[in-house]
């Protein structure tokens, strides 16, 4: 099922959090809100799921608007950061829960119920009551309740964020797998960007109540469209350059940093003056200072992290301007703290952007 | 806040608002209205303030309030801290005095001490064939004894809960910074602690000032202003409706201020005290230990003492008003429970009637209050707390006022009573059923919703079962107290609608102790009994969302 989200107005006690959002999510596809805490993800997802009602705008479910649809009434699937499984009721309970409500005869219950925990390892749960479970455990008994229902659109919000790393990578799969398997069009809410990298078909990377971009994951990634989606997404080296001439969306352009010349693509159209340039740190090349040619910029090694696979070193440029920069391959660690060194941003991964 | 006109419940809070209004709020302003009728205007008011018995009244009221609560807190502080503190021998007898002190009417303590130290008293005539001639215990010596020994327990509790709640590390930190341990303590515990300290001890005050049975049978010749409303409201040759609104508003008055004032510590004593680890009570030997041990136990024994006096009453023969101590009989229970069951029969009707409608009146106000809030609902907020500033006396006289005549007339029938049950337990009730709803996640409901449930049946069938232990505790509570509630219902019954309360209160007037002690064991039952349920069978903490 298509969700469109069409001129999207929510207000609290008139304030608006959110004013003037669209969106569209195509049918199937995992959809990601990511943002930082207090931009506006839970409202915008419990605006879909009806728990806030609408100021303005519509919300297309097909073709249906379901903005002033009663949250019951939608058809959909919720699964909660804190589970939200009804401490009274068992395992088996719970999941059958929805089915009830849909007045399923009991057999089609009891099968239902059954195959959807066998699904996700839970079988010989099915009588224990949810707090004798772990949380793990939990989360993926509050997934399968909200899947057991064939809801029309699943949404989550931040389900992963009370589990400990290994378990968040566990039901982080669980969700992929069951996500794609019922082929239901899904809304995950999240402040992690890993998280969103990994599981996203598309992700829309939130600000203030807007959404600052909106793509898949490697184009949100290997091409942010603003300095704040750049930051919030990876690590990103992001420096002051000036722009001599105008120049078109998809052109190379050199760029003034620190006395030298750089390179970069831009990635929409920009004005003279003023920019950004974004880059990765794996992005930035280092040698030492004695191989240095025309296109590299001098720099001191003032910190490194080595991490096994690679070493994280942070250096000053002679203006001061700080990088970070990951080397890899063989003798990924061989620079020192203090080493004069060279080093070289790669033209085709820099991206210059409106400051 | 916006009003949304098709949500069930902005009406359940319109129909719960008006329900208020009509019952509460009606009768409550029809006081102060009435105080300020008749026909020179303010007519009331120049009669109290005019009359110096009626000044005595209201200055003997105060006095004895502040006597009273200086004394009680003087018995519960250090029992508190005391418990909280220190392993002393004895120590777990002292814990149950809370629920002791629940179980116990009033007018049966009232009584016991009559038995004990009236006129015609056990301990008195001992003492005096022994040769020591004690005062009278009618009057100021009698209000504040009596008075102290029920009301302690407050003190106790508020003071108990502030001391466990507060946070050693805070403590430790003090004595790392150099103060000595008993400074350290005083230092840091002292400024926590007090605001509770003073919360309970307004509470006593305003209990004193509302108190009806033991200032009716102990009062003696001291003028208090319960018993003057009480005397004015029953008196059958001076009925003068503004004269009884005015003393129920002074006394109405009185109450609000000082619960205003503890609001206002309540709120400023908001510490930010993070759960930390609670105080290991610290063992006690030697003569230290037997110290605290016997003060201890003295509280233990003179507050167990009504339940063991009302026992040994019931079971004594006596001819008229003269108790012969020693010698036994059945036949005092078996008139109250064949001859005249009537009050026990109205007792429990009432009482289970009021239970009822008190604990689902409770349900649906927390609900709205806590999850459905809207333009409506603050007001009922403080619509419901406004029985805490009425004592049953002024309660009662708007009552009958309210609902004499006009299309609501209640006088005369049993309806009267249990609205008044009701009304006096509703803030309690409330209380308890919005704590725990704090305590149910939100996203609960919101599941049940997301799964097809509509808003009302998830009510039903989500919350109200998260709710029922703690409703559960509530009516127990509700149960015991509204089957021992005097001082409202002796102003709004009518002849035939006495409950067991009512019944002991005229037997004690008409002096018949023994048969008094019967309904009392009577009474002491029908308490317990739901109270042995609740706890012993169904587990329910009944102080759980005490504090
Ligand atoms: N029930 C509410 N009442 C008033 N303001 C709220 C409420 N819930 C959230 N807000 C405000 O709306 C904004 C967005 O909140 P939220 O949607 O919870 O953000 P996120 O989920 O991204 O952390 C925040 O400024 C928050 O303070
Ligand atoms: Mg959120």
């Amino acid at each position: 099922m298509r969700i469109a989200i069409d001129r999207l107005a929510v207000a609290y006690d008139d304030r608006r959090v959110i004013d003037g959002l669209s969106l569209t999510i195509d049918p199937g596809t995992i959809f990601t809100l990511l943002g930082p805490s207090g931009c506006g993800k839970t409202t915008l997802l419990r605006a879909i799921a009806g728990f806030v009602p609408v100021a303005a705008g519509r919300i297309l479910f097909g073709e249906t608007d379901v903005a002033r649809l009663p949250a019951h009434r939608r058809n959909i699937g919720m699964v909660f950061q804190d589970y939200a499984l009804f401490p009274d009721k068992t395992v088996f309970e719970n999941v059958a829960y929805g089915l009830r409500a849909r007045r399923t005869d009991d057999a089609a219950v009891r099968r239902r119920v059954g195959e959807a925990l066998d699904r996700v390892g839970l079988g010989a749960f099915a009588d224990r009551l949810p707090a004798a479970l772990s949380g793990g455990q939990r989360q993926r008994v509050a997934l399968v309740r909200a899947l057991v229902i064939q809801p029309d659109v699943l949404l989550m919000d931040e389900p992963l964020s009370n589990l400990d790393s290994k378990l968040r990578h566990q039901v982080r799969e669980t969700i992929s797998e069951l996500q794609r398997e019922a082929g239901i069009t899904t809304v995950f809410v999240t402040h992690d960007q890993d998280e969103a990298l990994a599981m996203s078909d598309r992700i829309g990377v939130m600000n203030a109540g807007r959404l600052e971009q909106v793509g898949a994951p490697a184009e949100i990634y290997r091409t942010p469209h603003t300095a704040y989606v750049a930051d919030f997404i990876g690590a990103a080296n992001i420096l002051s350059a000036d722009l001599a001439a105008p120049a078109a969306a998809g052109a190379t352009v050199r760029l003034a940093i620190g006395g030298r010349h750089v390179g970069a693509v831009c990635p929409q159209p920009l004005p003279a003056g003023p920019v950004r340039i974004v880059v990765r740190p794996e992005d930035i090349a280092m040698a030492p200072a004695d191989g240095a040619t025309d296109e590299m910029l001098s720099a001191r090694v003032v910190r490194r992290h080595y991490l096994g696979a690679k070493t994280g070193y942070a250096v000053t440029l002679t203006d001061g301007t700080r990088i970070t920069i990951d080397v890899s391959g063989p003798d990924h660690d061989r620079f020192a703290t203090g080493d004069s060194v060279a080093v070289r941003i790669d033209p085709s991964r820099a991206l210059a952007i409106a400051p | 806040m916006r009003l949304d006109l098709r949500s069930i419940w902005v009406w359940l809070s319109f129909a719960m608002l008006a329900l208020l209004g009509v019952f509460l709020v009606y009768p409550v302003a029809n006081i102060f209205l009435a105080s300020l009728g008749g026909p020179g205007r303010g007519e009331g008011w120049a009669i109290v303030f005019g009359d110096p018995r009626y000044l005595r009244a209201i200055a003997n009221t105060l006095l004895l309030g502040t006597a009273v609560t200086l004394a009680a807190m003087g018995v519960g502080v250090p029992l508190a801290y005391l418990t909280a503190r220190y392993d002393y021998p004895g120590k777990a007898i002292v814990s149950i005095l809370p629920l002791v002190t629940l179980v116990t009417p009033e007018v049966i303590v009232a009584q016991t001490w009559l038995m004990m130290l009236g006129n015609n008293g056990l301990i008195r005539r001992w003492l005096l064939e022994h040769g020591v001639v004690l005062p009278s215990f009618y009057g100021w010596f009698g209000l504040t004894t009596s008075m102290t020994f029920i009301y302690y327990t407050y003190a106790y509790i508020g003071t108990l809960a502030a001391i466990r709640g507060f946070d050693v590390q805070l403590e430790e930190a003090a004595r790392s910074l150099g103060s000595s341990p008993v400074r350290a303590r005083l230092r840091v515990l002292v400024p926590v602690v007090l605001p509770a300290i003073l919360a309970s001890a307004l509470l006593i005050f305003t209990l004193v000032v509302g108190n009806f049975a033991l200032s009716m049978i102990l009062g003696g010749r001291v003028e208090l202003l319960s018993v003057k409303t009480y005397q004015a409201a029953v008196s059958e040759t001076t009925s003068n409706p503004v004269l009884q609104s005015t003393l129920a508003s002074v006394s109405i008055s009185i109450v609000m201020i000082v619960l205003f004032a503890q609001r206002w510590i309540v709120s400023r004593g908001r510490f930010e005290i993070v759960q930390g680890r609670v105080a290991r009570p610290s063992r006690l030997r030697g003569v230290m230990a037997l110290g605290f041990a016997a003060a201890a136990s003295l509280v233990v024994v003179v507050s167990l003492l009504p339940l063991a006096a009302v026992v040994a009453g019931a079971f004594t023969v006596s001819r008229g008003p003269v108790m012969r101590w020693g010698q036994w009989t059945t036949a005092n229970i078996d008139r109250v429970l064949s001859r005249s069951p009537e009050p026990l029969y109205n007792t429990m009707t009432y009482a289970g009637a009021a239970t009822a409608i008190a604990i689902v009146l409770s349900a649906l106000i927390g609900y709205l209050i806590v999850r459905r809030r809207n333009a409506v609902t603050p007001l009922i907020d403080y619509i419901t707390a406004l029985p805490l500033a009425l004592s049953g006396t002024a309660l009662g006289i708007g009552l009958i006022h309210a609902f004499n005549t006009g299309w609501i007339t209640l006088t005369g029938t049993a309806a009267i009573i249990v609205l008044a049950y009701v009304i006096r337990r509703l803030p309690f009730g409330l209380r308890n059923a919005s704590s725990t709803l704090y305590n149910i996640p939100r996203s609960l409901e919101e599941a049940s919703i997301s799964l097809g449930v509509p808003p009302g049946r998830t009510f039903l069938k989500v919350i109200l079962p998260l709710m029922a232990p703690a409703l559960a505790a509530a009516a127990v509570l509700t149960w015991t107290t509204t089957v021992a509630e005097l001082s409202t219902s002796i102003i709004v019954y009518s002849g035939g609608r006495e409950t067991i309360p009512i019944q002991i209160f005229k037997l004690i007037e008409g002096g018949l102790m023994a048969q008094a002690s019967a309904y009392g064991l009577v009474l002491v039952a029908v308490i317990l009994a739901p109270i042995v349920v609740a706890t012993r069978i169904f587990r329910i903490d009944l102080f759980a969302s005490r504090a």
